[in-house]
């Protein structure tokens, strides 16, 4: 928004959206709970750093992958929708290494498909380092991946570094977008679901959200957009409420929350991890409003399956260390990977996956 | 994936699932035919109907080819929490829960693409 405006960061966010949506109904799968998580996300990083040209090359990779092992498109289908975070790798080999548009283009599109390509074998290892407890998986791939990145084109002597782009003008169109939005997904869970869709969205505040738990098969559809509406008036209120901006990445975190509340999120396991980066953020002497601050408020919600499963206190501690990992871990790749809170909180989902499995193994039960 | 890898998660994913309730007795059987293969797991532990039933729909959930082939790797394997049966509904043919003595057993079946699961005498469903 800060770059080309309102009105073209929106088209832009719908023509990525709609390619997640086209590259879905291709590969013969439903819509559920990933995919609407990752439609929405894509849409959402639609307004901060995807684009359709920067979003192929790398679905082409995960392609060609999943056909050489004799898989097919559908079998990688949310890697290549989520891996998408690379984006902003593919825009900086094309355009910011100051190359002709011929070897520029050839550039972009050789480093997508290469990333593309890795983000499979990397994906798969990245779960087990976190054993599903960071929803933004992708966002720690990538993140991974990012490194290397970051590493060879600094190596080959060119700088890169990210750049923050925040757009600070009020707007009442950005601002009741999110929970205009809520407030439809609300109205048609209710209007599908009747008061089954409460029953349902009361059930699914009682499932951990450990990956992958789709709330869609293990509720209803009625219960999960009422549980994603609620997310999305929630975020909004919270946003309003700290003084925050409306813009491209506020946005796109929120409609990024609301998606994953059809898959993994919901209110009982995500405040104690929001309430920990609150926590973080005051003791730290950080505002609330301020760009990190309020992003980590919103993506930490990856970690809300370890409030889901372990309890309040280790949802509380890890929006602590996630606040504090964020704020650093952006530099890492050069502002690359553009699910820096999922790359933070894979991080962070690992080190407490590792001392509570340390714990309860040796603990001597006898 | 390899055959060997593939029972190995689904031993471990099943064993996990029966050990969490802490039975005195646990049987795990396998039947391997060329194109498929069968695996029965009993215990002795007391499951109410409505585990019983979460527990058959769990496993014969629809089949999910976009969460299998990439979720589907933490099945049997990452096992800190509770068990997610889910992973393994993805990936099997079909599924039955028994109630037998005091415990249950779970049959799960699963085969390529020629296999042909009569061979195992999947019960017809009761309409």
């Amino acid at each position: 928004m800060d770059i080309a405006g309102i009105g073209g960061a929106l088209v832009n966010a719908a023509l990525v959206g709609f390619t997640g949506l086209l590259l879905i109904n291709l590969s013969g799968i439903e819509v559920s709970g990933p995919t609407f998580a990752a439609v929405l996300t894509m849409t959402g990083f639609g307004l901060f750093g995807k684009t359709p040209l920067n979003v192929l090359p790398i679905i082409l990779g995960v392609y060609i992958s999943a056909r050489l092992i004799g898989k097919r498109m559908k079998d990688y289908l949310i890697i290549a929708l989520f891996g998408t975070a690379l984006g902003p790798l593919v825009s900086a080999l094309a355009w910011e290494l100051g190359l002709p548009v011929v070897p520029a283009v050839f550039a972009g599109l050789t480093g997508g498909i290469i990333t593309g390509f890795f983000l499979p074998s990397i994906a798969v290892s990245m779960l087990h380092l976190h054993q599903g407890y960071n929803l933004y998986n992708m966002g720690l791939s990538c993140g991974f991946f990012g490194l290397f990145a970051a590493a060879f084109i600094i190596g080959f002597g060119h700088s890169w570094e990210g750049q923050l782009y925040w757009y600070t003008e009020p707007s009442i169109l950005l601002m009741l977008l999110v929970p205009v939005f809520s407030t439809l997904l609300i109205f048609t869970g209710l209007i599908h679901g009747g008061k089954q869709s409460l029953k349902d969205l009361k059930a699914i505040q009682s499932i951990p959200g450990r990956l992958p738990s789709d709330f869609v098969d293990m509720a209803s559809v009625s219960g999960a957009l009422l549980n994603s509406g609620l997310i999305g008036l929630i975020g909004s209120a919270y946003i309003y409420f700290v003084g925050a901006s409306f813009n491209g990445p506020v946005i796109g975190g929120l409609l990024t929350i609301m998606g994953f509340g059809a898959f993994g999120t919901h209110l009982k396991n995500s405040w104690p991890v929001v309430a920990g980066v609150i926590i973080a953020t005051l003791l730290t002497g950080n505002s609330l409003n301020a760009p990190g601050p309020i992003l980590a408020a919103i993506f930490c919600t990856t970690l809300a399956p370890l409030a889901g499963e372990f309890g309040i206190p280790v949802g509380l501690a890890a929006g602590f260390v996630h606040l504090l990992m964020v704020l650093q871990t952006g530099s890492w790749h050069g502002g690359m990977n553009l699910y820096n809170n999922g790359f933070a909180g894979g991080l962070t989902a690992a080190l407490f996956v590792s001392v509570i499995q340390w714990y309860k193994t040796n603990k001597s039960e006898m | 994936m390899k055959r060997k890898d593939l029972i190995l998660k689904l031993i471990g994913e099943m064993a996990s699932y029966v050990l969490d309730e802490d039975p005195m007795r646990v049987v795990i059987s396998l039947h391997q035919e060329e194109d498929g293969l069968h695996l029965a797991i009993i215990d002795d532990c007391k499951h109410s109907d409505e585990d019983i039933e979460q527990l058959e729909k769990t496993l014969n959930s629809r089949k999910r080819p976009e969460l299998a082939a990439y979720y589907g790797a933490m099945t049997g394997h990452d096992l800190l929490g509770s068990s997610r049966l889910n992973l393994l509904g993805w990936q099997i043919k079909h599924s039955d829960v028994v109630r037998i003595g005091d415990g249950i057993k779970i049959d799960l079946w699963l085969g390529g693409e020629r296999f042909d699961s009569r061979h195992f005498n999947i019960p017809e469903k009761e309409e």
